[in-house]
């Protein structure tokens, strides 16, 4: 066997990706700001900051703090709502030559509802990832904390388009689990996990808080062995593709999310430390399939034995 | 799309030159020859902890013939923290990663009369690559014809200050490009004694403020007072400002500062529409708090 006869594609229910290598969202701006430097195309796709239904101007700086082999942050879903991005950043985003996979972020099931159906009709989306789990959003509701909140957002965004719907859960509950087979149940087509875990990073002189809005989300490699025990969990739980987000920077952890029941993964903090990450990742993943003779992805996806 | 360049590099020099203040040298073949006054780059050492890159500013390229096109790419950085102190460590030959270059840079200053640079501390490492082309010294960046002076260098002044003589750095090159150069100490041991914003505003004080183009690079007190002695003389003030960053190209939204708005004000990322702006365009203290 050689590499040649190796196929990267694994199928995200009716998305196809040429490898299961994405960029997750709001670790790639809406991708023209790497465009040039980096080599999008090589990816499965990518997945553009979060969008809400009206503008947000996000929370006050400090946003984000260094910890131990983490990042800790609280950006506030800065962006400039769904009728800018379908404005301006789809046209350029639909010439990128691979997927692009929309996250929205809405304050109700309403709001969920009405983002799906604004972009149900738009060419160049190839999916939509629910925010179900930002942290960081004031007054707002982490939906995905609550199996019934779950079922309910997720059940309505599938009233409201055909495309492929991803639920994006978070890391900061009891089990994951009954909330990955709710959103299923519901209509996910897929469940992405994990998003930040939520965090405090303290200046003791100033008894303050480092982040100007107080907690935050930790991501980076400080939390992979969380985000590995959740796809893990969430993988024997659910009977659809998961796609694992953690402290993902090298082969390696590539493999192992993969083997943990991850059928792809999403390169998140390790863009801004190391932007042509997720392009060598790609370049990298066919010498690791064959290093123990695996032709498919499919073939190593779950097979962890404990 | 974007106009930077990630690639791994061998530091050719890394020596000590003030207080707490060192000059490394890089063999880059991608950002040394597209970086242009003004602009920055990030720079990572290839580990976990610390784990994210800092922002540089550009302090000078240099023919340099045994690197791999001829140019080292030079910062000079201010020991502060973690990374700073493990950078000191590297000695020739030893690589690292950076990306580059990244901001808008000087080339936003509007024209003006007079051109004056102010300062402080490790803020003074931008100018010195602008100074150069202003003298015609040096060109930077892939063309060219933006590369004219735009300011004679007898309408140009520096003022820079330090918090004493020893950690006034490289002194030797600002001296070198002949520009008008007035020093400030806050302990007095060299020039004026005091904050660099005062001699600034005293000299404003004595010439048409409104023929003067203020550009400031320092801590944020500093600068804050700087536009505001240029506010009260009536002359253009434009600062080049530096926040907490991750990614350095626009990807994370971390180094924002507040800006006017018609209906208050919004955020702004420092890397992609700074890091130079236009003092008036600022929000004070930049967290937008006094905007709302």
């Amino acid at each position: 066997m050689s590499q040649a006869d190796i196929t990267l594609e694994v199928a995200i229910g009716t998305l196809k990706l040429q490898n299961p290598i994405l960029l997750a969202s709001g670790t790639c701006g809406y991708v023209h700001e790497m465009v040039g430097a980096v080599e999008v195309e090589q990816l499965g796709g990518v997945i553009p900051k979060t969008v809400t239904l009206h503008p947000r101007k996000g929370n006050p700086p400090p946003r984000t703090v260094e910890t131990p082999c983490g990042l800790l942050n609280s950006i506030g879903l800065d962006n400039d709502g769904i009728d800018h991005f379908i404005e301006h950043h789809l046209p350029a985003l639909r010439g990128l030559r691979t997927n692009v996979i929309v996250n929205v972020a809405g304050k109700s099931v309403a709001e969920f509802a009405e983002l799906c159906r604004r972009l149900d009709g738009q060419t160049g989306v190839a999916a939509i990832e629910l925010n179900l789990s930002c942290p960081n959003v004031s007054g707002g509701i982490d939906y995905a904390i609550d199996p019934a909140c779950t079922r309910e957002v997720v059940s309505a965004c599938r009233g409201s388009t055909r495309l492929p719907l991803i639920a994006k859960l978070t890391p900061n509950v009891t089990d994951p689990r009954p909330i990955a087979v709710a959103a299923v149940e519901a209509g996910a087509d897929a469940i992405s996990l994990i998003n930040t875990v939520l965090g405090l990073a303290v200046d003791w002189r100033r008894r303050k808080p480092r982040l100007g809005a107080g907690l935050g989300g930790l991501s980076g490699p400080a939390i992979k062995p969380i985000a590995l025990r959740c796809v893990w969990q969430v993988a024997r739980a659910v009977d659809c593709p998961v796609i694992g987000i953690g402290g993902i920077r090298t082969i390696d952890d590539v493999m192992e999310f993969l083997v943990a029941g991850a059928r792809a993964v999403q390169i998140g903090t390790a863009n801004f430390f190391d932007p042509t990450v997720g392009p060598r990742l790609v370049g990298q993943l066919r010498g690791a399939l064959e290093s123990i003779g695996a032709r498919t992805v499919a073939e190593v996806v779950g097979t962890l034995r404990l | 799309m974007a106009n930077w360049l990630a690639e791994r590099c061998r530091v050719l020099w890394n020596r000590p030159v003030a207080e707490r203040t060192w000059r490394m040298g890089l063999d880059s073949s991608a950002v040394a020859l597209r970086i242009r006054p003004g602009q920055f780059f990030m720079v990572r050492l290839d580990r976990e902890d610390p784990l994210l890159g800092r922002p540089y500013a550009l302090y000078q390229v240099v023919e340099w013939p045994s690197a791999t096109l001829g140019k080292a790419l030079e910062f000079v950085y201010l020991v502060v923290g973690r990374q700073t102190a493990l950078l000191t460590e590297l000695r020739p030959g030893d690589e690292l990663d950076i990306w580059g270059p990244l901001g808008n840079g000087f080339d936003v200053l509007p024209d003006s009369q007079e051109l004056w640079l102010v300062a402080g501390g490790i803020g003074q490492t931008p100018f010195l690559a602008l100074l150069q082309e202003i003298t015609g010294a040096r060109a930077y960046g892939l063309s060219p014809d933006r590369a004219r002076p735009r300011w004679p260098i007898g309408s140009v002044r520096m003022f820079y200050g330090a918090r004493s003589a020893r950690y006034l750095a490289c002194l030797g090159d600002f001296k070198s490009t002949g520009v008008r150069l007035s020093l400030a100490t806050d302990d007095g041991s060299v020039g004026y004694a005091g904050p660099v914003t005062e001699p600034v505003a005293a000299e404003l004080a004595r010439v048409d403020a409104s023929e003067v183009l203020v550009v400031g690079c320092g801590p944020e007190p500093m600068l804050r007072r700087l536009a505001d002695v240029c506010r009260e003389r009536g002359a253009r003030c434009f600062l080049s400002l530096e926040t907490p960053m991750a990614c350095g190209y626009g990807a994370c939204f971390s180094c924002v500062v507040s800006v006017r708005t018609g209906d208050g004000h919004d955020y702004r990322r420092v890397c992609v529409d700074g890091p130079v702006f236009d003092a008036e365009w600022l929000v004070e203290g930049g967290s937008g708090k006094a905007g709302q």
